[in-house]
């Protein structure tokens, strides 16, 4: 159970704006962690700048005891750590199965797709993400709870060690948020390692063990999420403080 | 054991591909039995038998001319489409190539002794190549820039060449505004230059059509549609805009060595001009982006609308004494059909086209 991740007083200035302010947390390998916090708190400014799309105005950030502060992002994905996001992308043009192939094609997807080929490899993705009847459909056509899953399919095709996934649920019908959350369930239990964001709750909530809260770029609590739920600072980032609301 | 694997690896791959060319014929016959199959292979058998039609001299000397030139513009439009239409790295300065090549091609045949028939064809390759190196020395600074500034960069540095090509204080080492002129051509027979080009038109066509259904191609394509995607889907993007930038100049190089020895002397203006830029885009977007086929539909419209077009306004002028010479307009004329086209049909009129042929085959024959 060593530390997979780890970010460091990590501080983040866009201009006069601080998004993300000497934030700094540990991972261990084999977790299912939750990043929290409301809208606005920096929690996909946080994920940028682990997966490179971002250079951190200061701080440090390791993966698996290498530095991988301010790499470029697909040399990230290469160590390990594949990222979804927040509003969907996908390759619009082309099918669902070469959208799979593309990240199987990178350096650590090919580890795999060299074994058993890479059409085989990522049908099987695409079957485990359940697509598997949509393969030569462009994702334009697609409805937003599929485009969520082929997200994490493409994720997954990178054959990573470190899950981060923003806001994965954002948008999505009761059932589909169902499907994703198996989805992601089965991908922790073959030994991947989850870092999850929401802004709601109650989502998160059943899901994962250890939530870590943020609000306006700064650290607010690290702990299981019924304590967190209780906690009064987040409840006041969150609601905002009772003595204001009395007042007005 | 990691060793054992590799071998296996390879023994598989190779028992792939030991299949694959076994089973050349069959995959040949598969091919040629779909309808786009059979009606490319049509396509090749008519430029195959045309030059056997007549030996007239106004048709090998003026006709079949024509043919070669659009073939030579099918190579270039169709190595545009491979940079832009399927790798999404816009280019408005594809002439850079063409010129390069053309230059290099003449300035070896004729002042570095060049001049048989295999100095001919390695001063081509070598054309080719030095469009290459070309093709990495722009892509590198230029790939920083994205969409319609990068299309604004490649537009700037063709410009910069053509300006530099032009200066007369340069002449003694780029030739100026003349250019190398009386170039031997490819073959005194226009007969056995068209069938030249007709080869190394299916030769570019199979190989950038392989490559973009290749995984290499998915790769692109991916770039293409996300670039944010590819990156963070481990996609080492900037090495593949370079291979892409690499392999359309390649092409481009070629088309660009063929037309110097074709028309039989380069000049700046002729070579460099964004006309040559714009004709690829022209030839690219009528066929549609993306298809690599469609460059040679475009080409070959172009070229004998270009070529029709001056034919009508010189008999005009002949005969019904006309003022206006129609084959000036010819750039207006081209401008309007290819609004049109962006207009009515935006992605290029040849997936409609064999859409609308096949439903009309499938009448016939009575399916």
């Amino acid at each position: 159970m060593g530390i997979i991740l780890e970010v460091k007083n990590l501080t983040k200035k866009f201009g006069g704006l601080t998004a993300v302010n000497d934030f700094s947390f540990e991972i261990k390998r084999g977790e299912f962690a939750g990043l929290i916090g409301p809208n606005g708190a920096g929690k996909t400014t946080v994920f940028n700048l682990i997966s490179g799309f971002e250079k951190p105005s200061s701080g440090r950030i390791r993966f698996n005891g290498i530095d991988i502060t301010g790499m470029r992002p697909y040399k990230i994905v290469n160590l390990g750590i594949a990222r979804t996001f927040q509003l969907v992308r996908s390759f619009k043009y082309l099918n669902l199965l070469d959208n799979i192939t593309v990240p199987c094609l990178s350096k650590r997807g090919k580890e795999v797709s060299k074994k058993i080929g890479t059409d085989k490899y990522a049908s099987s993705i695409l079957a485990s993400v359940g697509l598997v009847d949509k393969a030569r459909i462009p994702p334009i056509i697609l409805p937003h709870g599929d485009l969520r899953k082929l997200q994490i399919g493409k994720a997954i095709g990178t054959n990573p060690e470190l899950l981060l996934l923003d806001e994965p649920f954002s948008g999505l019908s009761f059932e589909e948020q169902l499907g994703i959350t198996d989805l992601i369930k089965k991908m922790h239990a073959d030994g991947v390692t989850v870092f999850i964001t929401g802004h709601v709750l109650r989502e998160l909530m059943t899901l994962v063990p250890r939530v870590i809260a943020m609000h306006q770029g700064r650290f607010i609590a690290d702990a299981p999420p019924r304590e967190v739920a209780n906690n009064k600072i987040v409840l006041e980032a969150y609601l905002g403080r009772g003595e204001e609301f009395a007042r007005n | 054991m990691k060793k054992i694997d590799q071998r296996d690896i390879k023994l598989f791959k190779k028992k792939i591909i030991k299949e694959k060319v076994n089973n050349f014929p069959s995959y040949f016959k598969s091919w040629v039995k779909t309808f786009t199959g059979s009606l490319t292979l049509f396509c090749l058998l008519i430029l195959f038998v045309l030059p056997f039609f007549s030996r007239n001299e106004s048709f090998t000397h003026v006709f079949l001319r024509q043919f070669s030139l659009a073939m030579i513009f099918s190579i270039f439009a169709a190595s545009w489409d491979l940079l832009t239409g399927i790798s999404g790295q816009i280019s408005f300065g594809h002439a850079i190539f063409f010129g390069i090549a053309g230059y290099l091609c003449a300035y070896l045949i004729k002042y570095q002794n060049f001049a048989s028939p295999i100095g001919i064809s390695l001063a081509i390759v070598i054309g080719a190549l030095g469009a290459v190196l070309f093709g990495l020395g722009i892509g590198v600074p230029c790939l920083r820039l994205k969409g319609p500034y990068l299309a604004l960069g490649t537009l700037a540095m063709s410009l910069i060449l053509l300006k530099l090509f032009l200066m007369g204080s340069l002449a003694d080492w780029l030739f100026g505004s003349e250019g190398i002129s009386a170039l031997p051509s490819l073959s005194d027979d226009p007969v056995i230059e068209y069938f030249i080009l007709f080869i190394f038109m299916i030769i570019t066509f199979i190989i950038l059509i392989q490559v973009s259904k290749s995984k290499f191609g998915t790769i692109l394509k991916s770039i293409r549609d996300d670039e944010v995607g590819a990156d963070a889907s481990g996609i080492n993007t900037t090495n593949y805009k370079i291979y892409a930038f690499m392999l359309s100049s390649l092409f481009a190089g070629l088309a660009g060595s063929f037309y110097a020895l074709y028309i039989g002397a380069v000049n700046p203006t002729g070579n460099f001009g964004t006309v040559i830029s714009f004709f690829a885009i022209l030839m690219a977007s009528l066929g549609g982006l993306s298809t690599i086929s469609g460059a040679a539909l475009g080409a070959f419209f172009f070229i004998f609308l270009e070529y029709g077009l001056i034919e009508i306004g010189g008999a005009l002028q002949v005969q019904w004494g006309l003022v206006l010479d129609i084959g000036l307009y010819k750039y207006a004329i081209f401008a309007l059909i290819l609004i049109l086209v962006i207009r009515f049909a935006e992605h290029g009129i040849l997936r409609p086209l064999l859409e609308h042929l096949k439903d009309l085959w499938d009448v016939l024959l009575g399916r």
